[in-house]
This record gives C-alpha cells, structure tokens and sequence, in this order.
C-alpha cells in the first residue's frame, strides 16, 4: 500500500498532495423493546486526496483505489484554480514512516455473532424487566475496525488501524402521557471486555427512567450549580473546546483578538487540557489525519489562555506549532481541526466541601446532550438533584443549563479533587462530520450564577 | 453516466437474488447508488477549496425464515462476501413483520432528474458564492464570510425477490452562506441555503444574501429579552423544527413500538383546527421526492393531520406487519417532503399584530429533550424582540420551553403566504415561555 500511495502521489505538481484511504469493517445489533429491531454489518473503503497550491485547496474523493491517480489529477487542477495566495503548511513531525497496528486486550473480531447477541439481550432483558412502568427499551452493541492509510507528497506514510467498540443502554418508562428516558454507555478502544459484565449498569439505567416518572421538572432560574464529571466534561468540551479550534479562529481578526494566548479566560484554578496521546482513551490515536503526531496540549492554564488546537494550515498561519488535531471523521472526508480527549485538570476540594457552599442549587448529572454557537452554550443534563443547606435532596428532570462561556469560566468558584474521563459512546459533530470519537472528563465542578431553563 | 455499467449492475445485483435464495434465503432485497459532486466553498471571503466526489454503494437485506439480516458494501468484488454476512446475519437476526417483499405495483411519476442542473459548472457555483460574498461584504466588510455551493447527479438500482426492479436518476444543488459579526465577546451568526433537483427560481445568490441581510440588520441592536408567557412568531424553518416532535410521532415503528405518543389516537383532535399537515412525496423535484420507498412499494401523499385531527401514521413494510397496518411507502416511516397548509393572513400582518413577543429564528439545543413526546427546550441562537408589531432588535441569552402538543393545541395563526422551497408557512403561537439571564 505504501509504494502504491507514494509512487502515486509522485504524479502530482501541487505544493502539497496528501491521500487517506481506509477500510472500515463495522457491525451493528439492536435490540428494541422485546425484540431485535436489526443486525448489520458492512465493509466500505474509500479515500481523499488533497492537494494545495498558492494556498488554494483542491480534494477528489473516491471509493476504489483504482482511482487514485485520477483523483490525485482532479485535485491538483482543483488546487490550481483556487490558489491566489502563498501555501503556508507546518512541517510535519515524527517518523517518515509508522505502522500502528491496533493493540487489543480481547479483540472483539474474534467473538461470535451469537455471544454478542446473547450479552445485549441479556441487559435488555433486565432493561425491560426492572419495573412495569418501562415501556420500551433500546440496547445496542456496535463495533468498527478502522484501518487509515495515509501518505504526503513531503514523503510521509503511516498505517493506523482504529478499532472501537460500544455498548449503549437506554429505557424508557412511561406513565399515562408522562414519558421519561434514561440513558448510559460504554465504549472502549481497547478491548471487547468493556461491554460485559454490565447487569448492574443496566438495572440502574432502567430504575433512573422509573424514578424519573416521579420526579418533577427542574425549576428555571439562576442558581449555583454543581457539575458531576460528565457535565463538567461536556461543558469543557462544548463550551469551551470548540473556541480554542483555530480553523475558527485563523483567518478570522476578531475572534483571534478575542481568544489571543495570555487572555486571562476564567478563575486561577482553571486548567484544560487536550491530550490525543492519552494512552487507551477513545480519542487517542498516534496520528492525526495529516500525519502529525498527537500530544498533549494546554489550553487554558492558571487561567490564562495559553494553547490552541491546530492543523498545518492554521498552525503556519497563526505561527504556532501543529498539535496533531486535524482530524476526519472517516473515509471521504477532509481533516479540520478538532478535539481529541479534553479535560478539566483536578483541584483540591472533596465533593462534601464543593456542596457546603450551596444554600439552594442544583446537582446536574449525566449528559443528554451539548450544543454551542459559540460564545453561547446549551446543555441538557440526564437527570439532577435539588441542593440544599448543602444536601443533595430531591431528584428533577428536564435540566437544561446555558449561558456564555466567557462569563461562565469566571463563575467558577470550586474544583473537585476527584477528575474522571468518561468513555461512553457519543461523539462530537462538527462541520457535517458526526460522531468523532473523542472524550472528556472533568472533577466535579461548582459554578454560580448559572441559567437554569425551565417551563 | 454510460448506462450500459448500472445494466451490468443490475445484473450482478439480480444474479445476487439468486445466490441469496440458494444460500437459503425466503426473499431479499438489494439496491445499489452511485453520484458524482462537485462543491465550492469560501472562507474569510474568498474561494478556499473545491472537491470532486464519486461515490458508490451497495445494500443487501436478506430474509431468512423470518428473520432479517442487513449488510452494506461499496467494493463491487466483496458482494458475494456481503450476501453470505447477511444469510449468516439474518439466521440471528431480527424478526421480519411480514412473509416476502411486496411484487410491483404502479407508480405515479416523480420528476428528480434536471439536465439543467446536470449542467451547472464548476465556475458557476464559484460565480453564485462570489456574489453572495461580495454583497455581504458591501454591507460590511468588516464581516467573517462562507458560502459554499455544491451540485450532484445520482443513480441507483432497487431489485426485489419481490419482482421489482426500479432504477432511478436524480440531480440536486445546493448554494448557502454563513456570516458572523464579533463585537468584544459577542458573536452574531447569520445564515441560510437554499437547495433543490430543479435549477429554478430558489437557484439565486441574491434571495439567499437578502435573507442573510434582513438578520443581520435587524441584529444590530441588542435589546432587552422578554420573559414570560408570550406570543411568538415562527417563521417557516423553524415552524418546520417545532414539527419534528411530530414527526417522529407519526413514524409508524415508534407507533407499533410503543413509543409514540399519538398511538391509539388516530381522529382525536391534537392541534388547533387551523393545521393540516401532509408528506407529498410527489412534488416535483423537491429534495424528498420519491416514487417509491425502500421495499419497492409505490409513494402516497398522506394527511398526517388535517384541521388539526391526527389522520394517519406512516409505515414502511416490517413497520406496517409489526402495527397490523397497511404499508403507506414511507422509507424509514419517515414523512418525504411534509407541508403545512397556508393560513387566512399575511405573514407582516401577522407580525404586526403581537404587541410584545419574539421572533425566533435559530435555535440551538432544541432536540435535546424528551422529544417524542413533544417536550422542546432551547437558547435562543438568534432571535428578535417584537414590540407593537415591529422588530426592535436581538435578544441574548434567551432559553424557550414548552411541548408542541401544548402550544400547537389552540390559537395557532399560519400566514397565507408560504416560503415556496419549503412549502411552510409562517405562524405565530401563544404562550411560549421564556426566560432570560441578565
Ligand atoms: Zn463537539
């Protein structure tokens, strides 16, 4: 494959030619209410080419490599045409070649259809058998082999193969109109073991949905909010993460200005980190989808803005370093810039000491889902509790928290001690491209002054 | 694209039957597409890249003493390997609601295909995006500027152990733009698109750049929210978002599956008698124009709700067995193209007459809810304050709350004038709660 990319690439005339191809082997069950709703499987394997000059950009994208040598033409006229400018690229890091073969403990390749049937059905079944007040449930395994061939015209090959695996449970119980959801996952890039062994997690998915049913709307208004680690996680990766992606920010004055290294961008306390060299982490990989190697990258440190995430291009244009985030999606697709694992670094307080100082707020736990535009961010949370004089007290649903991220970061006023990356199933989304394989983590957080929505 | 390469597919595909039902299979389904797209697209102002696109791709579904199997491939040398993962597949898989895929039946005639679209260039995308560009930076320059545009052309093969065999061909294009003021830590995004099969009057940068400049005048001014219950008013797309509840309320597996809501209640009265609501699936060239579904049965234009009374749910096959209903041709139990039929009034006259509401034009996080059972929530991304019937500029930090069966129940009023490419009107609602921080 190597000699094939490179020799093909050899042909092209632009200032920069890269090619992905891949190969991505992937499996589907789902169970729905009583029965299986489908099983699927399918093998699909595509590439792009991208070429540049005078800064201008031309991609081809095809499915066989038969094509190759057309698309590495197509691309390098589409490149010509755009160009008005001067290429500005990075250098690319690391070794000229690498292959990064996949290291798992169990590989789910090697377990039979009729296992993993046997395993989800058996946390349906307890889905569907905890309370009577369960309507329906959805359980779902899914697994895909991802093997990513890439190679550039500075002479660079890499050979990456990205396995992952997830297991998602949800139940639903109903009663009379009154319909609430409940929600969890696992998912691993390690090993098939992570989906077993879940009958607790099942049980307490199924109770959560039932509880919900009892459980009245979240009050709206502005509250101190405590965080639990995947809100905080969330909320660093939405909320916060998105800015620092400098293909936001390079050709663009004043957002630039707004998120230039030394702002001082929230409370001394606050580090965020992006680490696409993590070890064994759901948005960890050796390379990024240009070939730069991943690593660890602050974004925010003591406060201070001192990082942003990188491709080649914005990198050389805002005369930073490449971080190893551009990233795709899968076959077919270009890199843009995007987050890997993206936390929340750690502070001192016990959870006991984050609630001591709430009078009346609200504990917000689980994610169900994150949106931004930006400078405003919505987050809704699975479930959250009622604090007060410091006690966690009566579970609420529809939790739905927004605000402005700017004001936000300042707002917060307590850093647990007790940091968690969560691996669960979803992704980020981001210019059409959805679902990344990334994670986030946070310790649990304390924020004033938060904006609770509410009906 | 030469014919005579998807008459070699159908054969592979009709000889793929073949293999499916020696390997035992009871029925089976294959279908095959393949397009070609050529896209521009402009950053901070001027062009930035341009992407050729082939793609190709392969569906196998299998029936095996009643049980489903689904494979997917886009490698024309792995289909034999992808039927036998389908056999093996189905022989576990999920149980089939019904006993062998439908045979042929008439259908009515959908135009999807546009030689004028066909030729759309290259050079001509860049000409449209340049001059949504340039209009915007003539209003200021000061602006962070995209647009894009893309055209493509499809064909696909659909052939059944039931005896159909269905070949289709489609075109579409698409042409948007997106611009953003940043003042200090305050951010306004602006932006629409238009896309269509047929090269016809929606094909216009300037409709698209006109739109664009209503939001960004009328944002200039950052105003007060308003909080409580108030009168809002939708316009078009985003009456079509409120409608997504429905949406997945009326999807016949959500139905036959329990999770909807509306089960039990089609002829009951769910919404204010001014709404009638209906997929038709057999407008010309719209983007969600079909003739047939994904089991080869022929397309409907189906009443979802008419002045209010919920008429029918949509159905694909297995749906249908698994509800006792009849098939309505609805791939996925998903409507095609779903309209609102127009109201009594004009829509400036509508807006004229709320005396203090909201005009909302972006939401963000709005699917995040309880859905299916109609619970929305949202931030206002982008939104204006209506007072005495005029905009008096954008609200910040707004969050909207409420479930559509609730707000869509009564006093409901629909313009009479509809945006053509959607097919919906404007509406206002009563009572929509919101909130607001400071
Ligand atoms: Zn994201």
């Amino acid at each position: 494959m190597k000699d094939r990319l490179v020799s093909a690439l050899k042909k092209s005339a632009a200032d920069y030619t890269e090619v992905r191809f891949e190969i991505n082997d992937s499996n589907s069950i789902t169970f729905r209410g009583q029965e299986i709703d489908s099983v699927s499987s399918s093998k699909l394997s595509g590439g792009i080419v991208r070429a540049c000059t005078r800064g201008g950009w031309g991609m081809a994208v095809f499915d066989s490599l038969e094509d190759l040598g057309n698309g590495i033409r197509e691309a390098g006229e589409g490149a010509v045409l755009v160009g008005r400018e001067k290429t500005e690229l990075a250098e690319t890091a690391g070794p000229a070649t690498a292959e990064v073969p996949a290291r798992l403990e169990r590989d789910f390749r090697g377990v039979s259809l009729d296992d993993k049937i046997k395993i989800l059905s058996g946390y349906n079944t307890i889905l569907l058998k905890t309370d009577k007040s369960i309507a329906t449930t959805q359980a779902n395994y899914s697994d895909s082999f991802r093997t990513v061939h890439f190679a550039s015209s500075r002479g660079n090959y890499f050979r990456e193969e990205r396995p992952r695996v997830i297991l998602a449970l949800s139940a639903v119980a109903r009663d009379g109109a009154l319909v609430q959801r409940a929600y969890d996952a696992v998912s691993s890039k390690t090993t098939f073991n992570v989906v077993q062994g879940l009958e607790a997690l099942a049980e307490e998915t199924a109770r959560r949905a039932v509880k919900l049913l009892k459980a009245p709307p979240c009050p709206g208004g502005v509250y101190p909010v405590v965080l639990d680690q995947e809100m905080g996680g969330v909320f660093a990766h939405e909320a916060f993460g998105h800015l620092s992606e400098s293909d936001f920010l390079y050709e663009n004055p004043q957002v630039r200005d707004l998120m230039v290294i030394g702002r001082e961008m929230g409370v001394k306390e606050l580090n965020i980190v992006d680490d696409g060299s993590h070890p064994g982490l759901l948005g960890t990989q050796a390379f990024d989808d240009e070939g730069t190697p991943t690593g660890k990258t602050y974004l925010i440190r003591e406060g201070k803005l001192v990082g942003h995430l990188h491709s080649l291009e914005t990198a050389a244009k805002m005369g930073e370093k490449p971080t190893g985030n551009a990233r795709a999606i899968g076959r077919g697709v270009p890199p843009i810039v995007r987050m890997t694992n993206t936390y929340i670094e750690a502070g001192k307080m016990s959870f006991k000491e984050l609630l001591a100082g709430v009078d009346r707020g609200i504990y917000a736990r689980g994610m169900m889902g994150g949106q931004t535009m930006m400078e405003v961010f919505t987050f809704s949370a699975a479930y959250g509790y009622r604090i007060e004089n410091g006690q966690v007290g009566e579970l609420v649903r529809d939790v739905v928290l927004t605000g402005n991220v700017f004001q936000t970061l300042h707002n917060i006023d307590g850093f647990g001690n007790d940091l968690k990356i969560l691996q669960k199933g979803g992704g980020c989304g981001k210019g059409g491209q959805s679902p990344l394989p990334v994670t986030d983590g946070a310790p649990h957080l304390r924020i004033r002054d938060v904006v609770i929505g509410g009906k | 694209m030469p014919d005579s390469n998807l008459d070699k597919m159908r054969a592979e595909l009709l000889h793929g039957l073949d293999v499916a039902k020696k390997q035992g299979a009871q029925g089976a389904k294959l279908s095959f597409g393949r397009g070609e797209a050529i896209s521009c697209s402009f950053s901070a102002g001027r062009l930035k890249d341009t992407e050729v696109r082939r793609s190709s791709a392969y569906v196998i579904e299998v029936l095996v003493e009643r049980k489903r199997g689904t494979t997917a491939g886009n490698d024309p040398a792995d289909l034999p390997e992808m039927i036998n993962r389908a056999i093996s597949l189905a022989r576990v898989g999920s149980p089939a609601h019904f006993s062998a895929y439908p045979a042929p039946a008439e259908t009515k005639k959908v135009k999807k295909y546009s030689g004028k679209t066909v030729k759309i260039t290259r050079a001509g995308l860049i000409e449209n995006c340049g001059k949504m560009v340039d209009a915007l930076k003539r209003y200021n320059p000061d602006l962070f500027i995209e647009a894009q545009g893309s055209r493509s052309v499809s064909e696909g093969l659909l052939v059944t152990s039931g005896g159909v065999s269905h070949r289709f061909e489609d075109t579409a294009w698409s042409l948007g733009s997106l611009a953003q003021k940043t003042e200090g830590t305050d951010m306004l995004f602006v932006g629409h698109g238009h896309s269509f099969r047929e090269v016809n009057d929606f094909y216009n940068p300037d409709l698209i750049t006109e739109r664009l400049l209503f939001d960004l005048k009328h944002g200039e001014k950052i105003v007060e929210s308003p909080e409580g219950r108030l009168p809002a008013f939708l316009p078009p797309e985003v009456l079509g978002m409120f409608l997504w509840p429905l949406v997945l309320g009326v999807n016949g597996r959500n139905v036959a599956k329990g999770d909807s809501p509306l089960r039990g209640r089609l002829g009951e009265q769910i919404f204010d008698p001014g709404l009638t609501i209906r997929d038709d699936p057999h407008w010309d060239f719209s983007p969600g124009a079909a003739e047939i579904d994904g089991d080869g049965i022929p397309t409907r234009v189906m009443m979802m709700v008419e002045k209010g009374v919920l008429k029918n749910f949509l159905y694909d096959l297995d749906s249908a067995g698994m509800a006792g209903a009849e098939p309505t041709g609805n791939r996925g139990c998903m409507p095609y193209s779903p309209e609102v039929l127009p109201g009594a009034e004009k829509s400036g006259d509508l807006l004229a007459s709320i005396d203090d509401g909201i005009f909302i034009r972006e939401l963000i996080g709005y699917g995040q809810s309880n859905m299916i059972n109609g619970d929305f929530s949202g931030n206002v991304a982008l939104g204006f304050r209506i007072k005495k019937g005029k905009i008096i500029g954008r609200v910040k930090n707004t969050m909207i709350a409420g479930n559509i069966y609730d707000l869509f129940k009564k006093d409901v009023a629909l313009s009479s004038d509809r945006d053509p490419m959607l097919r919906l009107p404007s509406a206002v609602v009563q009572g929509l709660s919101v909130s607001t921080s400071k």
